[in-house]
């Protein structure tokens, strides 16, 4: 017969070996059907688990599919309005455009008013001096004139004065006379500036 | 938790929400008429006609405002002043004083006694460069309010043009009466004030903003010429 303990084993702890042996094996049978138990737990919850993450995605798959309904519906809506508003800003732009060109040319009209009256105030000016020049010319040349009538008559009488044999004193007609030249070249310069007035105002 | 921990590792939860396919889809809103629209008209707004009358002539020229009631023109749109008169866009007629002209320079600066709803510039600080677009506003002739647009042809020494810096060349049209008008680039800013027009060219010219901002002030102004 073999030894069924081996060498060196102790006569007093023998146990039979039909014992040992139903022992050892039915360990691994009791773990082998506990983690079986475990699992099928495991996977049942999973399973479960698993049924409600389903259930959340597709929940979450028609809450989107709805908000993108929604969304394009919306964006529609805005594209129509925009649109809409696209075109009421033109027209509105239109309108304004077409409103201030006419207030462009009412300025317009208004400015070119505003240079004719400063051209015509100017002119109005110009006439006032000229109109002046023109009569202190005119009283110029009367006095001139009136001092020309005077030298003739004197000199008309020193002439007769002279040839009836009578002495004639000619530095009082020498007087007159310079003072007509006076009178007159004062005349001739105011005509000449009523002139240049004239001028100016005719130039372009 | 260990249960959890599994399932996570299955399939997880939603946890971030989809990105809406209606809302990437909406394109950005642009209407480039309507903003030339506004810039043009900001551009007519700020741009005003100049009146002189002078000793024995009658001065027409263009400018613009700026803030303080300040308006700017060119020196030889002023001859010898004895009443300026700013017109605006819309009609209105306000008196000037003449602050002063530059001595070196084709500039001028009045102030307005009242510059109440008067749109003002605002002025470009960075120089301009050729190839850029600009936009000339002016009362050519003593006219409506014009835009010429066109293109910087180049940045010229403007010691030969009586200026003492560099001068801007253009070729957008410049007519008499644009004189000491704007020259504006596309956002609707202040890049020069117009001065003269090269008749052989057929180009214009712009004093630049950097010199105006020099002018500006008052120490390099003079009193204008009486009569």
């Amino acid at each position: 017969m073999n030894d069924p303990e081996g060498p060196g084993s102790t006569p007093g702890a023998f146990e039979p070996r039909g014992s040992e042996v139903r022992h050892v094996r039915r360990w691994p049978w009791v773990l082998a059907g506990l983690i079986a138990v475990a699992l099928a737990l495991a996977g049942g919850a999973v399973a479960y688990e698993q049924r409600g993450v389903a259930a959340e995605w597709r929940e979450r798959s028609e809450t989107l599919q709805a908000q993108r309904d929604a969304g394009i519906e919306r964006e529609r809506l805005l594209i129509d309005q925009r649109e809409q508003l696209t075109r009421l800003v033109r027209r509105s732009e239109d309108d304004v455009v077409g409103l201030e060109d006419r207030l462009r040319a009412l300025a317009d009209e208004k400015a070119q008013a505003e240079d004719t009256a400063t051209t015509v105030q100017v002119e109005r000016d110009v006439f006032s001096e000229v109109t002046g020049r023109i009569v202190a010319a005119t009283d110029a040349l009367d006095s001139c004139v009136e001092r020309l009538f005077e030298l003739q008559t004197a000199s008309v009488d020193a002439f007769n004065r002279s040839t009836a044999g009578e002495p004639v004193d000619v530095a009082p007609l020498n007087a007159t006379a310079a003072q007509v030249t006076a009178s007159c070249n004062e005349a001739r310069n105011a005509a000449a500036n009523a002139g240049a007035a004239a001028d100016r105002l005719l130039a372009p | 938790m260990l249960v959890s921990s599994g399932l996570g590792a299955c399939v997880e939860a939603p946890t971030e929400p989809l990105d809406d396919p209606g809302a990437s889809s909406v394109v950005a809103f642009e209407a480039p008429d309507l903003a030339a629209g506004s810039l043009r008209r900001r551009a007519q707004e700020v741009t005003v006609r100049i009146r002189s009358l002078g000793c024995d002539q009658l001065g027409l020229g263009s400018g613009f405002v700026l803030p303080g009631g300040v308006v700017v023109t060119n020196r030889h749109v002023l001859v010898q002043p004895l009443t300026v008169t700013v017109n605006s866009w819309d009609g209105r007629s306000l008196a000037a004083d003449v602050s002063g002209v530059a001595i070196d320079s084709d500039l001028a600066i009045l102030r307005l006694e009242s510059s109440e709803g008067l749109e003002v510039a605002e002025l470009r600080s960075a120089p301009i460069e050729a190839g850029e677009t600009i936009h000339a506003i002016g009362y050519p002739d003593g006219g409506p309010v014009t835009i010429s647009s066109g293109m910087v042809l180049g940045v010229v020494d403007g010691s030969l043009l009586g200026e003492p810096a560099d001068v801007i060349r253009i070729d957008a049209t410049i007519r008499p009466g644009n004189s000491g008008g704007p020259l504006l680039d596309d956002d609707g800013r202040v890049v020069g004030v117009v001065f003269a027009l090269e008749t052989e060219r057929g180009t214009g010219l712009a004093v630049p903003v950097a010199t105006l901002l020099e002018r500006l002030d008052e120490a390099e102004l003079e009193a204008p010429a009486g009569c």
